[in-house]
């Protein structure tokens, strides 16, 4: 990552010439489509991995199928204060040091149980109000705010609101004793 | 600004002119019509067509690109409507942006305005409960503002009038502080609220009641509605999109196509009124100046009769920018009242609580309205240290929904595709609804230096809370606890949001309405004392505020007026 940087860098600094081909960081460069964010193609792919094992795939589509990561970014990038939006987008680029520290290896390498176990306790993580607990608090501000915008992607997600729980613009006349007993829903298995 | 008269006199003359189209403008464009008067209706705003100009009607939630939410954009740009609970992605194209006129805040005021045809109307809460004479005798009795000219039975005849064609759905309660009216049948309460309004039966003696709230909503087919092509109302509870079903009423769905069917009626948006012209020699009003809200041009229309009916703050600032030799001051202004004795609805107070009874109950489905405690404090005689008192909101019900701790991957997901049946306790919540006492240190006035974007004299706003309201909201608080610990709620929590005056969109007086021309604006007619072919019927005429959310009275008051101006033409 240091050396796309640098060489994103020596490029802008020599005025941008196609001195490097470009097919050698295009896969990092910042997209432009969420304007406010500094994201790159990669990370935006951590964070449909990260998005996917908050809820993946089964019986039912998983995060990443509903196109819940543009969603997430598309959230961020719109409606989050600027101060917000540095804090999500800090802990998403400390997020691979922080899975290699934890986890020993890198994100791509961990077991989808593996990678469950790390995102949980990155969202149950209780740093201090320290300087050195800083990444931390990206961290966990991240991993939440990714979980709480994950499950509001899904749910109200097209897929999820025709196919699984029909959403009906006319919920029906009002019952003021309904039977809690009488209103219980066969399962569904995710 | 050029003066661009090119039309011929006679094309820009009619019998009456209405300034605004909202809940107030539209019954007297509508009653005007159906008299056979010729009618220019103004309205500052863009046109919204019934039905179709409401582009988020019908959308689905996941077509909502943020899902309701607002970008920060938008929050940052527009500090004031942000504050409104009805202000989302959903609505926003029918408020009107901070930008779109600034206004000074002496005192902090958040002033939440509707500029579109239809103006809030599309946007109201659809409450609509009559006044009763303990309403309308009250400052006479306690001594504060002046007496109102009228009374219930004066107005009473136009509720009826107004509810039969708007639609208002309520139960007959049988209760001297709020007169029934012509209702459809109404909307149920659910278990716990039954149970909440049998409990105050009980203790207060049949002084407290609990009851269904009127609302602006078609509870069951009538006739009288299909030919406005209006339907019953689908508990969809996404009024502020606009109905597809017309199923509330909005001047858009109601008053105002049925006033263009009438062929008497010509509705001309993007019209932001100057201020109206007067004739000193023959010493009435004889139109009104319009700037076009795009070419900012101005032009002048001429009418026998003038209704200003431009929300309670845009109706005194008309007046007040209406000078003139004869009316330096505003016009009608001889009393000097103008754009004083302003007030507006306390709505700071929530008590909330639980309920362990009935837990194997829930609701299901979706109503349009909820409870309402009529005012039982100071109503047949002053039993506090403060004048007035308040009605509440009520409402029961039952959470439920998925368990959002649960651990990620598949354990969150089947939990959130298996929402949890209801097993905590019901919720039960109130808010106040609190009369605020009109005085002249409330007011709002011009800053003629400052000119808005059309170039109109910028808004200064002067009004605050008192004493009154700071210890009417304590007994509030107080009574209502109680009577929630009565029922056997439990967990009873107060609350003070310390909103600002004007959230509560209730904006009211400033043309107030008396008896006397040294104290007062308005006749018992709605007249202009000085200026008689001069009307207001929106929220600018209120002498007192009482309890109850305004609209309907002004849509009575407008009705009535509209009659009266057209019997007052035939006498010559």
């Amino acid at each position: 990552m240091n050396r796309r940087i640098a060489l994103r860098h020596l490029a802008l600094i020599s005025g941008g010439l196609a001195l490097i081909p470009s097919c050698d960081f295009s896969s990092d460069d910042i997209l432009a489509a969420y304007e406010n964010l500094k994201v790159t193609a990669s990370q935006k792919q951590l964070l449909g991995d990260i998005s996917n094992t908050i809820i993946p795939a089964g019986e039912l589509k998983g995060a990443l199928e509903l196109e819940v990561p543009d969603f997430i970014l598309v959230m961020v990038n719109d409606c989050m204060t600027s101060e917000n939006q540095m804090l999500f987008s800090s802990g998403l680029a400390a997020f691979p040091d922080y899975a290699k520290n934890k986890a020993g290896k890198k994100y791509d390498k961990l077991t989808a149980k593996e990678k469950e176990d790390l995102i949980q306790a990155g969202i149950d993580l209780k740093p201090a109000e320290t300087p050195e607990e800083e990444k931390d608090r990206a961290i966990m501000y991240f991993l939440n705010t990714t979980k709480r915008l994950t499950m509001q992607g899904y749910m109200a997600s097209e897929y999820i609101q025709t196919e699984i729980i029909p959403y009906s613009l006319i919920p029906g006349p009002y019952n003021g004793a309904a039977l809690i007993s009488e209103t219980q829903k066969p399962r569904i298995n995710g | 600004m050029a003066n661009l008269n090119i039309r011929n006199k006679q094309e820009r003359t009619y019998q009456a002119i209405v300034v605004g189209s909202g809940a107030s403008g539209g019954w007297a464009a509508k009653e005007f019509g159906d008299l056979g008067v010729k009618t220019l209706l103004l309205e500052r705003g863009r046109d919204v067509k019934h039905i179709k100009d409401y582009p988020t009607t019908n959308m689905l939630p996941y077509e909502f690109k943020h899902r309701g939410k607002l970008p920060q954009k938008v929050l940052d740009e527009n500090p004031i409507v942000s504050k409104c609970y009805a202000f989302g992605e959903d609505s926003e194209h029918f408020f009107a942006k901070d930008a779109e006129q600034p206004y000074i805040q002496e005192k902090p005021f958040d002033w939440i305005k509707g500029y579109q045809v239809g103006g809030k109307s599309l946007l109201w809460a659809r409450q609509v409960q009559r006044w009763s004479d303990y309403d309308f005798e009250g400052p006479a009795r306690d001594g504060f503002a002046v007496d109102w000219p009228i009374r219930y039975k004066d107005i009473a005849p136009w509720y009826s009038h107004v509810e039969k064609f708007a639609g208002v759905s309520g139960n007959l309660d049988g209760l001297d502080t709020l007169p029934d009216g012509e209702f459809l049948p109404g909307y149920e309460l659910n278990i716990v609220e039954k149970h909440f309004a049998q409990k105050l039966k009980e203790t207060y003696g049949g002084d407290r009641h609990m009851i269904s709230a009127r609302c602006a909503h078609i509870n069951g087919p009538h006739e009288q509605f299909t030919a406005q092509g209006r339907a019953f109302c689908q508990n969809r509870n996404l009024c502020q999109r606009g109905c597809p079903f017309g199923g509330y009423f909005s001047s858009n769905s109601s008053t105002i196509p049925w006033a263009l069917k009438s062929g008497n009626v010509t509705l001309r948006p993007d019209s932001v009124v100057h201020s109206i012209i007067y004739d000193e020699e023959k010493g009435k009003a004889t139109g009104v100046r319009v700037i076009d809200a795009h070419t900012k041009e101005m032009e002048e229309f001429y009418a026998d009769v003038i209704f200003v009916n431009a929300a309670a703050i845009n109706s005194n600032a008309i007046l007040m920018n209406s000078t003139s030799s004869r009316f330096p001051n505003g016009l009608g202004n001889d009393s000097g009242v103008l754009g004083k004795y302003f007030a507006f609805h306390n709505y700071r107070a929530q008590v909330n609580g639980s309920y362990e009874g009935f837990m194997e109950y829930t609701t299901s489905g979706g109503r349009p309205t909820s409870g309402y405690i009529p005012r039982f404090r100071n109503v047949k005689k002053q039993e506090t240290d403060f004048l007035r008192g308040y009605a509440g909101g009520f409402s029961a019900y039952r959470g439920g929904g998925y368990v959002a701790d649960a651990r990620v991957g598949m354990d969150l997901k089947n939990n959130m595709l298996n929402p949890t049946p209801p097993d905590g306790p019901w919720r039960v919540g109130s808010h106040m609804m609190g009369e605020t006492i009109p005085k002249e240190s409330n007011y709002i006035a011009l800053d003629k230096d400052k000119l808005d974007p059309y170039g109109l004299p910028t808004l200064k706003f002067n009004v605050s809370y008192d004493d009154n309201d700071e210890k009417m909201i304590l007994d509030y608080q107080e009574q209502v606890s109680e009577m929630f610990a009565k029922a056997g709620f439990t967990d009873i929590r107060v609350n003070d949001d310390h909103r600002t005056p004007g959230l509560d969109i209730h904006e009211m007086g400033g043309v107030r309405m008396g008896k006397d021309p040294k104290t007062s604006m308005l006749n018992g007619n709605h007249q202009l004392h000085a200026v008689p072919n001069v009307y207001v019927t929106d929220g600018a005429c209120m002498t007192s505020t009482s309890t109850q959310n305004p609209t309907l009275t002004y849509m009575a008051f407008a009705a009535r007026a509209a009659h009266h101006a057209v019997s007052e033409s035939k006498k010559g």
